[in-house]
């Protein structure tokens, strides 16, 4: 049936329509079927018979409604003769129809239609590497050696922190004790006494302001003669070397 | 006394009785429907005869019956015995016919060919079959014994009715 009914996805026979002349003698038997092969599965998809026996034989025209098979399971189709008798100017004819939203894809129009943009947004997957198990049970193995690791370092800056702090601790302790010393008390007031410790860490720096003194007798600079003749110099030079590029 | 209070009583009575029509209707739409299929048309193979056989140049009329209902009518098929319409004829004209079954939906059908009752120039034929069934009607007439029709344009009528049994 491959070059009967168009090549449609969602095309459905609804009937089949023939038409043949059945020649034969009137007391003979003669069974005619108009028939069509199973595409999926052995045996036909449509079979009709005719039972001629024991009748004149006449034009038959007949219309067979089939329900809407669908288009791609009819095979190949013939007529075929039980008895005496022949079939002569057989003609069958297919009705059919096209659903348009069979696919509904075809047209925005039809139900259950979707953006093929939103459909390919959809089917687009980005994959995450975390998402991975194997992955992710690495960088877990890796998270709990850190963590170990974490705890040993910590363990071992606390430790070290415990004895800078003991150090310190001693240290500011003999201080202390140092200062709390009189000797060291009497010799912190010498050293003031001494003048030692600059004036500054104990009186104020005058805020005033500074007022410009110096004064420039006539206010007139004259020109350098000797300096004009360098520049000048250096002009023509220069002149000299900006021509020599365009002379050649 | 007793009239008076008769013709109360009636009057009474009267009164109190009520009477109401309801309508009922229905509509039958035929089950048998008659279809004109081909116009025949008269050949003239000789001077004397009109024939709608092909081999005679004519053209035999098909009338279609579409029957929805089987055994429930009967067809009737009449071919002519005169002219509807011809000129000025001034001899006998002879008619014959045949009604036969042309094409059918059923190959039962083709039985009608075998049980059909034919006299004079009618053909009945049960419908014992729904479907739809071609009869085609051959009709000739001969003019006088060898005598020419006179020209001009002859009309004749083929009836057919659907009969319910």
């Amino acid at each position: 049936m491959q070059n009967v009914l168009p090549q449609q996805a969602g095309l459905t026979v609804s009937n089949v329509i023939y038409r043949y002349t059945a020649v034969k003698q009137t007391p003979d038997d003669m069974l005619v079927h108009v028939q069509n092969q199973n595409v999926d599965a052995p045996g036909f998809i449509f079979r009709e018979t005719d039972d001629w026996s024991g009748i004149p034989g006449n034009t038959i025209n007949k219309v067979v409604p089939v329900n809407n098979i669908p288009g791609e399971l009819w095979g190949d189709g013939s007529i075929e003769v039980e008895g005496k008798g022949t079939v002569t100017n057989a003609s069958v004819f297919y009705s059919f129809q096209f659903e348009p939203c069979f696919d509904p894809q075809s047209n925005p129009s039809c139900p259950g239609y979707q953006d093929p943009f939103e459909m390919m947004m959809e089917e687009v997957k980005v994959y995450d590497p975390l998402d991975d198990s194997l992955i992710q049970d690495e960088l877990d193995r890796k998270a709990n050696l850190r963590d170990e690791d974490e705890e040993l370092r910590q363990q071992r800056r606390a430790m070290a922190e415990g004895k800078k702090e003991d150090r310190l601790e001693s240290i500011l302790s003999i201080v202390n004790t140092a200062l709390l010393t009189a000797e060291a008390q009497a010799k912190a007031a010498e050293l003031i006494n001494m003048n030692f410790i600059p004036q500054s860490y104990y009186q104020s720096i005058p805020d005033n302001k500074y007022e410009e003194k110096i004064v420039l007798k006539g206010g007139d600079i004259p020109d350098n003669k000797r300096g004009r003749r360098v520049g000048f110099a250096q002009q023509l030079l220069h002149e000299k070397m900006v021509d020599s590029q365009y002379n050649n | 006394m007793f009239k008076k209070s008769l013709a109360v009583l009636a009057t009474i009575i009267g009164m109190n009785a009520a009477a109401e029509e309801v309508m009922i209707t229905g509509t039958v739409a035929s089950k048998c429907v008659i279809t004109t299929d081909t116009v025949g048309v008269y050949g003239n193979p000789t001077p004397s005869e009109l024939s709608t056989a092909p081999a005679d140049g004519g053209v035999l009329p098909i009338v279609r019956y579409d029957v929805l209902q089987a055994n429930f009518y009967k067809a009737r098929i009449t071919y002519p015995e005169s002219f509807s319409e011809s000129p000025g004829l001034s001899d006998v004209v002879t008619w014959t016919g045949e009604v036969t079954v042309a094409e059918v939906t059923d190959a039962g059908m083709s039985a009608y060919d075998t049980n059909k009752v034919e006299f004079n120039n009618v053909t009945e034929v049960d419908l014992t079959i729904a479907g739809s069934t071609w009869f085609q009607i051959e009709s000739t007439a001969d003019y006088g014994v060898g005598k020419a029709f006179p020209a001009g344009t002859y009309r004749a009528v083929v009836s057919a009715d659907c009969i319910a049994l």
